[in-house]
Formats: structure tokens, C-alpha cells, sequence
């Protein structure tokens, strides 16, 4: 396959991917909603949301690593989706992962943190900062039990590429990680709370006492671009967790079946939840899910 | 050839003399004096020339022309010409140094003083026991004599006590004398020896009592109060005479005399004269008053030649070696010391950094400290080396144990007064008074010691031999100290260049990519050294010998060229570190981890000795007992400098106190000496074939652990080196964990990192360090906004802290990708998890260094300040341009290093693709591919957002949705102070100190066990009479039995 | 044993005055006691030293007419102890005239000979 051909499908599937996400967004807060009896959003808000941001008018700049910080934060999404194969038996919707694997997604991820952290941090503003510690600290222990497991997954299908390891889960719901593994699949499942970063995990955004955190300098485009990425995340890590443990997606329409039910694991229990101190969550994720991973790992030794 | 007996005669003969050539005046007494003094000493070399050097018999002369018993026989073979040298030789250089003193008290003390020196040539070269007695006392008297000529109460008090002292000692000598006489019925040691007298109870007591007699000469701990007295209270001359002459002789004494208890005994001497070793030192440890302390390192140090005396059997034909060089490094640093306190006039050795008013008296007190403690290139260095290799082979474990003891202990105030000196205000402290007379015998003592190093070289090191021109250059460099810094900059990077360009293509595989770092990482961060003006004294001669030594360690052949290297590097580094405006605590600490891992080193390299007989590197391979032991001690010795957890308390304050191009020297290229230390020993261990070793598992673990504590304390710094610091130790925890995982891929990985934390670290030590050159302060929290006044040192640290974050595309990425392949693929799960989390928490102190040094609000003072000097940003920019390549093309790198390794890890090596994609057991990865994705995808984005923000307006700092000043009390309310504050709470006990604590704990436990046992010193006369009588019954009962 | 040997009485004397002397070196807080002590302590072990070289029976070693000097060597005792105590008293002289003038010396600095109030030196 020619390289063009690569990158307009990879495009398309980012396209699809952006769009699922923006209306997952819409359908998650209506529901939302709902349970706290507001009527909530309309469907296609988030697009209007959109469409609003990229064509306000007014613009400000607190320098060149203010106006890095979305493109980095951006960079970080759209990453995932370069090197994460979307669609299993289609070579189509590959994408890049010829170039790397799991190792390559784990880190990643983490580029669009560090872009958001210093962005906001040229912004000056000391919520941006306070809301940078909180989310960093947060960070470390979440991705402890969600690591252990995929180091039990690595070992258990001997290898670290996304592809293969979707490639053993074929042939029936049985094979799924899910069942054939799930101490591993319980653990990363925890941590998956946290990298939604949705309630009781959402500190660094904390609406009532540091107005969204990170972000708070960002308005306009700016705006516009996290908003883009935050939709494309929720996808895309979705997505990861769909491959690792749900038998991967064959198709978009299951692609976009079993990644909503997986995020809507998160918004359920941020419904339920209160917000966490941030000693709290940072200690929640070293007990019940570090215990798991470390059980996950135990059980391949 | 002059007959031995005509220097007693000319020293007599002058002695009389001098009562009449006082009418001529004092100065030409005093000269008569110094000639007499000469003319022992050249008849002493001469007969050192004929019986040494041109291999002639010894010589004997026989009073009134009979033979033995019947005359007295003095005899002059090689050993007796090299004592009597020694003696002489001080006796004209402390002639010389007290030429004032004589002046003004007269002809008498004249007198005195050279029936010192007959005396105690007589009691070198004699063969009758009773003629010893009583020169023995002529020079003990002339001692005492000398003593009383001051007139300073202490003096007196002391010079009492030491008579005494000897009184008891001499009567006890000639109760022994005597009884000899009446069991062997001779007087002549020959005879003695020959009449075995051991086998009779009366004639073993006979002999106990003149041997012990011969031991409390030597002021064996703890019945030794009195020699301490006399150390402190002597003219400093004068206690350079007991300690450097008087003690050598009486050595030798026991070294002549020992043979009479007919090979018994050995055992007890050696006992003795290592609790005298350990015990004084210990004692020495909470001494302030220097010409004590002195006394207590000189006890320490002739207990240490007992030993040796006991220990003789097991040295074999090295016996000369060790004996000399110790004694003759004792001698002449001990002697130069107590001359330097005689310069200096200081009680306390606090006040010593007096001597910083003139520098060349600093760096000759510091060559005497390094001489005494057994550094290179000093004879003591390879006296102790065979001490210890020899001791091994005959399996002398506990001695080798109690020399290291005794030793690390010496180092303990040795370094403390060195540090005082180098580092405590001298500004309130007079002004040294040079006489010429006092400075010469100092320099020559000095420069000696560097001649007789040089000359004991080949002896100790044989074929292999050690390259001298480096050092030649150093000492070149010192004394072109006066040239501005830029010019020596300039000399000394071209030194590198060519040293680099002599050495480089000689190496292969891991040398070489160790070479990249220690030369051409020496170049780099050298120019940042333009960055400094003024003459910046010390520097170089400093930086030189750290890289002189990190060269010599990758040419090292043998076990001893290793040594030697490291040591030169551990000096080297030391006087580096200790530059630092508050890196005197620091400084210290550092050089007593160096020196206690140094002496493990030495004992591990001591095993492999003994269990292959090789003195190579290659006998490490060649174990065939105890390698475990040799590989465990090896590698603690280089594990204190990797710092690795629980040996890493010395490392934060060093490197962050440290000059600000110095912490990148030491922190981005020192560290990676231990690595090389490491690595070596891995390869020599086995490679491949030794990877089930548990040590490894163990040092798995270690390296996990290590940089997940120090990562955690990392996080909760205030001070932005410091935070490197910690980082430092973290990023080594992970290079041993990777080089322990010992497969190929795990090698590959440690390499990575090796390569990658040498070019990270490097910037932004630098970037740092330029900064707080810049600011004056180490302080994040006092920092911040600085983007807009150095926007390039703010591009060098982004790139850096992703490089070190391991973010694709950046070369950091390499390292984790390879860590993940490696750990699972050898099944270090929990230690991999372990890493990984480590990995995440370097997120959080890398965003608090970036953040609060450039980002957030500019501080009003700040206003106006001006990007880091160019020096600082160019090399930081070439290393920049390494990680880009290194990350762009890493088969670049990695291939060559694969093959490198491919011999010692054959097994299951990771696989290249044309393209450039690496394929593991596991996974795969393609970093040029990888960066042309993110760089793709980054650009887009980048046009994108500013297509959409093109009209974006600029804004002023405070400009923000929330604009407000915040009060004028940074370090609380600053958001940066204490940024982490609820993590802290979460999991910050897992950083609390408490190794700190321990190693805290250990040192006042050693403290308080010297201030316990140093009570025994009360100062009174009588009780030390006591501790004498009760010494020698307490070794009867032990020796010979109730 | 019925006869005891001049010998023998004259080296358990000079034990016993080794003895008291060492006891008054350590005990005597008086220093020109102590000096006292060292003359004993000397003395005894001239006295030991003399006891050892004597021999029952034999005559001086001085030759004289009392000394046929064919048969010097059965009928002297040995001649080397005494030379020795001769020497030994010399220098057992010159420590003791030195410990005396340490003793003045000491007397003008603090107008006392109590020992005890001279360990300024210590630890």
C-alpha cells in the first residue's frame, strides 16, 4: 500500500473517530443529565461548540509555548491514533503501527500531558499550575496497575504488538482478555477510571474551587483544539482498552459499540461518585488496583 | 667507602666540638652543626648505594678489633643504610627547619640534638642488645632533653610524662636484657637468635619483656597516652623528629629484634599493632587540635608498620615494598605536617584554612593528607596495594579487613582537616609568616613524595606499568596556575583533544563508548569554563586529574592500573566538588563514600588476586574461590559511585553545590566511571554465561528501588539542582537494573541509557547551571517566567526533560522501549513495574523544573536579566544535536553497540530491518519512522493553529482571566513552593530520609564510641605509667599465660 | 633448700624494690615522691642485675694476684653484668637528674608537685 493511500485512510479514520467522540461527548452528558433530572445538552452541541471556538475572533497570546501547548496536547491524541490499529483484519485501518508498539501508545499519551502542562504553564495562571500538580500527581498511580497489566498481557500472549495481541482474542467472546485474563483486565479497568480522568478522578479540573484547570487561560481555537483532542482521547483510549481486553473491533460499527460501553464505564461511576482529594486518589490507586496488578502479575510468574 | 662507625664518631666528635666553636659565634655552630648532620647523611648514602643498589654484602665493624660477644658489632646492610638514611636525612632537614630555634637557645640544644641522631643510628645498626639499651636512652633522654629546651608549660608537662614513660619502659627492657643474658650468655642478637631461647619459660619471659619493652616504644593504643602528650605539647620540630625519626628507627628495632622469640609471637605483634591502627584512628576521629591529631594519625600509622613487621611471613619478597612505602610515606607527610604546624602557629584545625592565604603551602598540606591516606601516586598507594594483595593470597582476611578499618577511619579526619582547610572563612585568620628555613624541608618532604611515588611505580605495578605523562602535565598545569582561565581553558581542552586522539582509536566496544563520554564529554562541558573569568585557582589541575583518571580507566590493563586511575579521578573529582561555595559537608561526604567504596573495591580486587593468582583485569574471570565475594565487594566499591540507594546520601549535596559547570562534569560523566567500573566487572564475570548469578538479581532490585526513591525525592525539591541531583540517582538506578538484567537487549538498554543521561543530564546541569549563575539562586520557587528573558535555555531543557521522560520521538524513548523487551523478556515483572512507576514520577519532577523555572510569572527582579552565557548554551546545543541524531538514527548507535556486546550476550540479540525497524523477542520499533510521524503530524498541527491564530494578540504578563499580584512571601504562597503537596501527603514517606538517618547514626555511633574511649587519656602522668605496667601484663597473660 | 644463695636474696630484694618503686611511681601524687620511686625502681633492678651475674665461689673479675690468669675464666664471675649495672646506674643517674630539672620546671609554672594538677594535655 502506497503511502498516500496510508495517510488518507488514516485521516478518514480519524475523521470517524473525531466525530464518534464528539457525539459520544454529547450522548454521555445527556445521560448525565438525565440522572441528575436535567434535561441537558443537545446532540449536537459539542459541533456547535466547535464551530464556535474555531471561529471566535478574539485571540490572545501568552507566548510561543502557550500556543504550543494545544498543538503538543493535540499531537498526544492524534499520536494514539497514528499508532494504535483500529480495525483488526484491515490492513486499511492500520494506520501507522507498523512503527511501533504498545511501548510507543504508553508514551505517547503522555506527550499531550506535558504539552498541556507547559502551555498552561506559560499562561501564568496559578490554577493552570495547581490543576497541572493535581492531574501529574494523579497521573503516576493511575498508570501503575494499568502498566502491571499490560506487562501480564505482554507475557501472556509473548508479545507487545497491539496487533497480535488482538489477533489471539479472535474466535469467540471466550478468548477476550477480559475472560481469559481477568485479574489483569479488573486491574486495568480501575486504572482506566483514572485515565478518564472523569469523577471521582477529576481534580486537576476541579470546576468549583480552580474553574477547569489546566486550561483556564485557553479560550478561542485554543480551546477548540483541546476540545478536538479531548474528543478524539476518549476514543482513542477506548480503543485501547478495546483491543487489550475486548477482543478488538472488526468492524467501525463494533468499534464504536464497544467503545462506548467501555467509556461508559467511567461516566457511571462518576455519576455515582463523589471527587477524590487528591491525597485520596493517589492512594485509591495503590490499594484495590495496584493489589490486582500485582495478583495479574503473580498469576504469570 | 667511609666506615659506618664514623658517623657516630663525626656526630660525637661534633657534639664535643660545639662548646668550643660556640666562642665563634651561634651561626657557625649551627652550620658546623648542619654539616655534621650532612655528613651522616651521606655516608649513609653511600653505603645505601654500595649495599642496595651495587648488591656488595653487608658490612660489619667490630669495636677494639674483637668478634662478637666480646665487642660490640654495629652492622650496615641494606636495611640498615636505608634506616640510618632516613634518620639522618631528618635529622639535616629538621636541622634546618628549627635553624631559628637552635640560634636562639644555643649551642646546647645543638648538642642535644645531634646525640639524637648518634644515638639513633646506633640503635639502627647495632647488634648487642645492651649497646641498644643504651643508645636507646641517649636518644630518648636527647628527646626529652630537646623537649624541656622550650619553655612552654605544655611542653614541660608533656616532656615529663614522657620520661616516665620511657623510664618505665627501659627499666622494664633491662630487666629483659638482662635475663637474656643470663639464659642465652650473650648479648650479640645473633647469638640470641641462635640459642633459641623461647624454649625455656625464663628465657620466653626474658624475651616477652624486651620485645614488649620494644612495643611500648612504639606507643602501642591504648597505653599510650604519654606519646599523644608529647606529639601536642613537642615544638612541632621536635614532634616531627619522634614521629619521622625516632619511630622509624624503633620499627626497625623490632623488625631486628622480632627473630628472637624464634618465629612466635608474629601473631601478637601484628594483633597489637592493628588494634594500635584501629584504635588511634577511631580516637582520632573526634581530635581537633592538630598536632594531636597528628599524634594520633602518627600512633596509627606505626601501629599499621607493626602489623606489618608481624605480618612479614605473608608478604614474602613484597615485604620491602609495602614496609618502605608506608614507612617512607609516613615519614615524610608526617614530618611535613607537624613542619606545616610549626609554620602556621594554629592549634586548631579549624584554623588551618590559614593556609589558603598561600596556596602552594595548601597544595603541599593536601599532597601530604592524599600521601597518608594511600592515595596514587604516592608510595603509600602501592604499599598498601600489595599489603593487601599479598595479605589475601596467604587468605589474611580479618587483616585486610582491619587495615581497611583502620584506614577508612584515618580518612574520616584526615579529609575533615582537609576540608577545613579548602573550605572555612580565612579571612579573620592572620597572615602566614614565611621563613625560608621552615618552608624548605616542607617542599622537599612533598616533592619527595611524589619522586619516590614515581620511582616505586614499577616496582609495584612490573611490566604493565602506569602512564605518567597526565599527571607530569597536571603538576605543569599548577604551576601555570597564574594564566588567566581562558588561556588554561584553551590548553586544557587541547590537552583532552589529543589525550582523546591518542587513547580513542586504541579502544574497543564498551571502552570505546565509555570514551565518547568520559573525552569528548570532558571537552564539552570544558567550555563552559569560558564562561568564567579571573584565574579560578585550582580548577584545572583539579578537572585534569578527574579526566586524567577516567582515560587511565579505559586503557587500564591490570588490576592495579585500575585502581590507580580511579583513584586519580577520586582526587580529582573531590577537589571539584569541594569548590563549591557550600560544599563542605558535602564535599566530605563524598570523599568518605569514595574512599570506603574504594577500599572495598581494593579487598574485592584482593579476593580475585588471592583466587587466580593474575594480577589483570582478567583475573575477575579467572575465580576459583570466593568470586562471589570479590564480585560483591567489587561492586559496592562501584555502586558508591553510581549511588545507588543507601550509598547515595553523599550525592545530592555534591552535585548541587557543586560549581555550575561542575555539576554536569561530575553528575553527566563521573556517575559513569562506577557504570564502567560495573560493566567491566559483569563482562569479566561471565557475561551471558553468569547472568543467573542472584548478585544480579539483587542489583536488579537495588536499581528498581533506587530510582524509585530517588525519583520520589526528586519530586519534593525546592532546589533546582538538587532536583537534578536526586534525578541523577534515580537515572542510575536504572542503568544498573538494566546492565543487571544481563541479556543482550538489557545491555543494549543499559547502554541507551548510559548514552542518553550523559547527553540529558549534561544540558541541563548546564541550562541549570547557567541559570543560577545567572540569578544567584538555586530556588525554583524564587525563579519562574524566565522563557521570555532565555528562550534558548528554555528549547535546550524542553528537549531535554522529553529526552529524559522517555516521550517518543526523543532518544529517551530508545531506553523504554528496550526496558519493556528486556524486563519482560527476562521476567523482572514486579522490578519493571517498579521502573516504569519511577519513569511516571520523573513526569512530575520534570514539570516542576521546567515549569517553575520558565514558566508562570516573570519575577520583578528577573525583569532585566540576560539569557545564559553562550559558553553554557553551545556545548548544551552539541549535545542537543547528539540526542536528535541519536534518536532520528538509532541503529546508528545501537547496531554498533549490539555487535559490540554480541560477544559476551550471543543469545537472542534484537534484530535489524533495512528500514531501519529494531524487532525484539516482543515487540518492535522504528525510530526514524516514529519521528517522521510526530514531526509530520506536529508541523500540521503547528500551521494549522496558526492559520487559526494568526491575528492572535500579544498580552502582557498579568494579563490573565484572573489577574492578581500574589504577596511578597514567594516561598509560601508561590505555587511553586511545596507544589506537590498532596502527593506528598498520598506516598511522600516513601522519600522520607531515613537512610540519611542511618548512615547519620552510624557516623555518631563511632563518634561517641571515640569520645568514650578517649577518656583513658586523662592526662595525668601517673595513670599512663599505669596504662603501660597494665598493658604489659594483660599481653603476658594473653601471650604466655598465668 | 638449706642454704639460700646471696644470689637469690639479692634478686628477690631487688624485686621488691622494683615493686614499691613502680607503687610509688603510680601512687605517689607527690612528684619528687614519684622521682623517690623511680631511684627504687632503678636501684632493684641494679640489684637484680648484679644477682644474676653473681656466682657462689668465684672471686672478682679484677686481675689481680688473687687470680691466677690462666684460669681467669673458671675463677671470675662474669664481668659483663657489673659493667652493665655500671652503665645502667650512669643513665638511671642522668634520667634522674633530668626528671628533676622537670620538676622545677614544673614547680616555677605552678607552684605545686601535686601530678594530678598537670593534665592539661589529655584526650
Amino acid at each position: 500500500m502506497d503511502l498516500l493511500t496510508r495517510v488518507l485512510f488514516t485521516l478518514l479514520g480519524l475523521f470517524i473517530i473525531l466525530n464518534w467522540g464528539l457525539l459520544m461527548t454529547a450522548i454521555m452528558r445527556k445521560l448525565t443529565a438525565r440522572v441528575g433530572k436535567r434535561v441537558g445538552i443537545r446532540w449536537y452541541q459539542p459541533w456547535i461548540n466547535l464551530v464556535k471556538l474555531y471561529s471566535n475572533r478574539n485571540s490572545i497570546s501568552h507566548g510561543v509555548m502557550f500556543q504550543l501547548g494545544p498543538v503538543f496536547r493535540l499531537l498526544g491524541g492524534v499520536g494514539l491514533v497514528m499508532f494504535m490499529p483500529l480495525i483488526y483484519g484491515s490492513e486499511l485501518f492500520t494506520n501507522f503501527s507498523f512503527a511501533g508498539d504498545l511501548v510507543i501508545i504508553l508514551y505517547i499519551k503522555f506527550f499531550g500531558m506535558l504539552g498541556m502542562a507547559l502551555g498552561a504553564g506559560e499562561g501564568g495562571h496559578p490554577y493552570s499550575a495547581i490543576g497541572v500538580s493535581r492531574g501529574l500527581s494523579q497521573v503516576t498511580t493511575v498508570e501503575l496497575p494499568f502498566t502491571l497489566a499490560v506487562i501480564a498481557l505482554a507475557v501472556q500472549y509473548n508479545t507487545l504488538s497491539i496487533t497480535e495481541i488482538v489477533a489471539a482474542q479472535q474466535g469467540g467472546i471466550l478468548n477476550w482478555t477480559l475472560f481469559t485474563n481477568p485479574v489483569a483486565t479488573a486491574a486495568a479497568l480501575l486504572s482506566m477510571l483514572g485515565i478518564f480522568m472523569h469523577s471521582p478522578f477529576d481534580l486537576h479540573k476541579a470546576p468549583n474551587e480552580i474553574p477547569i484547570g489546566p486550561p483556564t487561560e485557553y479560550h478561542s481555537s485554543y480551546l477548540g483544539i483541546l476540545r478536538t483532542n479531548a474528543a478524539i482521547l476518549h476514543v482513542i483510549e477506548a480503543v485501547l482498552f478495546m483491543n487489550l481486553f475486548f477482543g478488538g473491533a472488526t468492524s467501525w460499527p463494533m468499534l464504536i459499540v464497544k467503545t462506548f460501553l467501555i467509556y461508559f464505564i467511567s461516566v457511571f461511576v462518576g455519576v455515582v461518585f463523589p471527587r477524590f482529594r487528591i491525597e485520596q486518589s493517589v492512594r485509591w490507586f495503590l490499594q484495590v488496583p495496584l493489589i490486582l496488578g500485582i495478583v495479574a502479575i503473580i498469576l504469570i510468574l | 667507602m667511609v666506615e659506618p662507625v664514623y658517623i657516630v664518631a663525626s656526630g660525637l666528635g661534633i657534639a664535643f666540638l660545639l662548646g668550643l666553636i660556640n666562642k665563634a659565634g651561634k651561626n657557625p655552630a649551627g652550620g658546623v652543626m648542619l654539616l655534621a648532620l650532612a655528613f651522616m647523611t651521606l655516608v649513609s648514602l653511600q653505603w645505601m648505594s654500595s649495599v642496595v643498589f651495587a648488591g656488595n654484602s653487608p658490612h660489619y665493624t667490630f669495636t677494639a678489633g674483637f668478634q662478637p660477644p666480646f665487642s660490640i658489632s654495629l652492622m650496615m646492610g641494606e636495611k640498615e643504610a636505608f634506616f640510618t638514611t632516613l634518620v639522618n636525612l631528618i635529622g639535616l632537614l629538621g636541622g634546618i627547619y628549627l635553624w631559628e630555634r637552635f640560634h636562639k637557645q644555643g649551642v646546647n640544644t645543638m648538642i642535644v640534638y645531634l646525640l639524637l641522631f648518634v644515638g639513633l643510628n646506633v640503635v639502627v645498626m647495632t647488634r648487642d642488645l645492651f649497646n641498644l639499651f643504651v643508645f636507646l636512652e641517649i636518644s630518648s633522654v636527647a628527646i626529652t632533653g630537646l623537649v624541656l629546651l622550650q619553655r612552654e608549660h605544655k611542653a614541660i608537662t608533656a616532656g615529663f610524662k614522657y620520661l616516665v614513660a620511657t623510664g618505665i619502659i627501659s627499666g622494664i627492657l633491662l630487666i629483659g636484657i638482662i635475663f637474656i643474658y643470663q639464659y642465652g650468655g650473650s648479648l650479640y642478637i645473633d647469638d640470641i637468635i641462635a640459642a633459641n631461647l623461647t624454649a625455656v619459660k625464663g628465657g620466653m619471659v626474658a624475651i616477652f619483656l624486651v620485645l614488649i619493652a620494644i612495643a611500648l616504644e612504639l606507643k602501642p593504643f591504648p597505653a599510650n597516652g604519654w606519646a599523644l602528650d608529647l606529639y601536642q605539647g613537642a615544638h612541632p620540630g621536635v614532634a616531627a623528629l619522634v614521629s619521622g625519626a625516632f619511630a622509624s628507627a624503633m620499627v626497625f628495632v623490632l623488625y631486628k629484634l622480632l627473630p628472637i622469640a624464634g618465629g612466635q609471637w608474629q601473631t601478637m605483634f601484628a594483633t597489637l599493632g592493628a588494634l594500635t591502627f584501629v584504635g588511634s584512628n577511631l580516637l582520632g576521629i573526634k581530635q581537633n587540635q592538630s598536632q594531636r591529631l597528628l599524634g594520633y594519625s602518627s600512633v596509627g600509622q606505626i601501629g599499621l608498620l607493626v602489623m606489618v613487621v608481624g605480618l612479614a611471613q605473608f608478604l614474602g619478597d613484597r615485604l620491602t615494598l609495602i614496609a618502605y612505602g608506608l614507612l617512607i610515606s609516613h615519614y615524610l607527610a608526617k614530618a611535613g605536617l607537624f613542619w606545616l604546624a610549626g609554620v602556621l602557629d594554629q592549634d586548631q584545625i579549624r584554623n588551618w584554612a590559614q593556609l589558603r592565604k598561600k596556596p602552594h603551602l595548601l597544595a603541599l598540606f593536601g599532597t601530604f593528607i592524599f600521601a597518608l591516606v594511600g592515595f596514587p601516586p604516592f608510595p603509600s598507594f602501592f604499599a598498601k596495594w600489595e599489603l593487601i594483595m599479598q595479605l589475601s593470597a596467604g587468605s589474611g582476611y580479618v587483616w585486610v579487613g582491619l587495615i581497611l578499618l583502620g584506614s577508612l577511619l584515618e580518612a574520616v579526619y584526615l579529609f575533615r582537616w582537609l576540608g577545613y582547610a579548602l573550605k572555612l572563612d580565612h579571612q579573620q585568620l592572620p597572615a602566614i609568616n614565611i621563613q625560608w628555613h621552615k618552608i624548605i624541608p616542607i617542599v622537599l618532604a612533598g616533592v619527595g613524595l611524589f619522586v619516590l611515588g614515581y620511582l616505586a611505580t614499577p616496582i609495584a605495578s612490573g611490566t604493565a606499568g602506569i602512564n605518567f605523562i597526565p599527571l607530569a602535565f597536571i603538576i605543569l598545569i599548577y604551576f601555570l596556575d597564574v594564566l588567566p582561565a581562558r588561556v588554561k581553558n584553551i590548553v586544557v581542552i587541547a590537552a583532552m583533544a589529543y589525550y582523546g586522539y591518542l587513547i580513542m582509536p586504541g579502544l574497543e566496544d564498551v571502552r570505546f563508548i565509555f570514551s565518547v563520554i568520559f573525552i569528548i564529554g570532558g571537552i564539552l562541558t570544558l567550555l563552559a569554563g569560558f564562561a568564567y573569568k579571573g584565574r579560578r585557582k585550582g580548577f584545572y589541575p583539579a578537572a585534569l586529574l578527574m579526566y586524567a583518571g577516567l582515560g587511565q580507566l579505559l586503557t587500564a590493563e591490570t588490576m592495579l592500573q585500575f585502581f590507580f586511575a580511579w583513584e586519580l579521578m577520586t582526587i580529582g573529582s573531590y577537589i571539584l566538588i569541594i569548590r563549591g561555595k557550600n560544599s563542605i559537608r558535602h564535599g566530605y561526604s563524598y570523599m568518605l563514600f569514595s574512599v570506603g567504596g574504594a577500599y572495598l573495591m581494593l579487598a574485592g580486587f584482593g579476593v580475585a588476586y588471592a583466587g587466580s593468582g593474575m594480577a589483570d583485569l582478567a583475573a575477575i574471570a579467572n575465580i576459583t574461590q570466593l568470586a562471589g565475594w570479590a564480585a560483591v565487594l567489587i561492586a559496592i566499591g562501584f555502586m558508591t559511585k553510581t549511588a545507588t540507594l543507601g550509598l547515595h546520601i553523599w550525592l545530592p549535596g555534591a552535585h548541587a553545590e557543586a560549581e555550575s559547570d561542575v555539576s554536569p562534569m561530575v553528575s553527566a560523566i563521573l556517575l559513569k566511571a562506577g557504570v564502567f567500573g560495573l560493566v567491566l566487572l559483569f563482562i569479566h564475570m561471565g557475561g551471558e554465561a553468569a547472568s543467573g548469578h542472584p548478585l544480579f538479581y539483587v542489583l536488579g532490585w537495588l536499581g528498581a528501588i533506587t530510582a524509585l526513591v530517588a525519583n520520589l525525592s526528586a519530586v519534593f525539591q525546592e532546589d533546582a539542582k538538587r532536583l537534578l541531583a536526586y534525578s541523577s540517582i534515580g537515572q542510575l538506578g536504572y542503568i544498573l537494573f538494566a546492565f543487571a538484567i544481563m541479556t543482550h537487549v538489557g545491555w543494549l538498554a543499559g547502554f541507551t541509557y548510559t548514552l542518553n543521561h550523559f547527553m540529558y543530564k549534561a544540558i541541563l546541569f548546564l541550562i541549570v547551571g547557567g541559570i543560577v549563575l545567572r540569578l544567584r539562586t538555586h530556588y525554583m520557587y524564587e525563579m519562574g517566567g524566565l522563557i521570555k528573558r532565555m528562550p534558548y535555555s528554555f528549547i535546550a531543557v524542553l528537549i531535554g526533560i522529553v529526552a529524559l521522560a522517555g516521550m517518543p520521538p526523543l532518544s529517551g524513548f530508545a531506553g523504554k522501549w528496550l526496558f519493556y523487551n528486556a524486563g519482560i523478556e527476562k521476567g523482572w515483572y514486579f522490578q519493571g513495574g517498579v521502573i516504569f512507576f519511577s519513569g511516571i514520577i520523573a513526569f512530575l519532577y520534570l514539570y516542576r523544573l521546567i515549569h517553575s523555572i520558565f514558566l508562570g510569572q516573570l519575577k520583578d527582579r528577573h525583569r532585566r536579566v540576560k539569557e545564559i552565557s553562550p559558553w553554557f548554551l553551545i556545548p548544551a546545543y552539541t549535545l542537543i544535536m547528539g540526542i536528535m541524531v541519536f534518536s532520528a538514527k538509532p541503529g546508528w548507535i545501537l547496531q554498533p553497540i549490539g555487535q559490540a556486546i554480541t560477544q559476551y550476550f550471543p543469545s537472542s540479540p534484537l534484530r535489524w530491518q533495512a528500514d531501519g525497524t529494531a524487532i525484539g523477542e516482543l515487540g518492535y520499533w522504528n525510530g526514524s519512522q516514529v519521528m517522521v510521524i510526530v514531526m509530520g503530524v506536529f508541523i500540521l498541527i503547528t500551521l494549522w493553529l496558526i492559520l487559526l491564530n494568526r491575528k492572535a494578540k500579544k498580552v502582557e504578563q498579568f494579563n490573565i482571566v484572573y489577574a492578581g499580584e500574589r504577596p511578597e512571601r514567594p516561598e509560601t504562597t508561590h505555587i511553586s513552593y511545596n507544589i506537590y503537596a498532596g502527593y506528598n501527603k498520598a506516598i511522600g514517606f516513601l522519600a522520607t530520609p531515613w537512610i540519611s538517618g542511618l548512615w547519620q547514626w552510624i557516623a555518631d555511633g563511632f563518634r561517641d564510641l571515640a569520645v568514650q574511649i578517649r577518656r583513658i587519656y586523662n592526662g595525668n602522668g601517673q595513670t599512663y605509667a599505669l596504662h603501660l605496667l597494665t598493658y604489659v601484663v594483660v599481653v603476658y597473660l594473653i601471650t604466655i599465660g598465668g | 633448700m638449706e642454704h639460700i644463695s646471696l644470689s637469690q636474696i639479692a634478686i628477690v630484694a631487688g624485686i621488691l624494690l622494683i615493686l614499691i618503686g613502680l607503687w610509688a611511681i603510680i601512687s605517689q601524687r607527690n612528684i619528687i615522691k614519684m622521682i623517690i620511686g623511680f631511684s627504687l625502681f632503678d636501684t632493684g633492678i641494679h640489684i637484680v642485675m648484679v644477682g644474676v651475674g653473681y656466682v657462689r665461689g668465684k672471686t672478682a673479675p679484677v686481675l689481680d694476684e688473687a687470680v691466677n690468669v690462666k684460669e681467669a675464666a673458671r675463677q671470675i664471675v662474669d664481668p659483663l653484668p657489673q659493667a652493665l649495672v655500671l652503665t645502667a646506674i650512669v643513665i638511671g643517674l642522668g634520667i634522674t637528674a633530668l626528671m628533676l630539672a622537670y620538676a622545677l620546671r614544673l614547680y616555677q609554672k605552678k607552684k605545686t608537685l601535686d601530678v594530678k594538677k598537670f593534665n592539661d594535655l589529655k584526650w
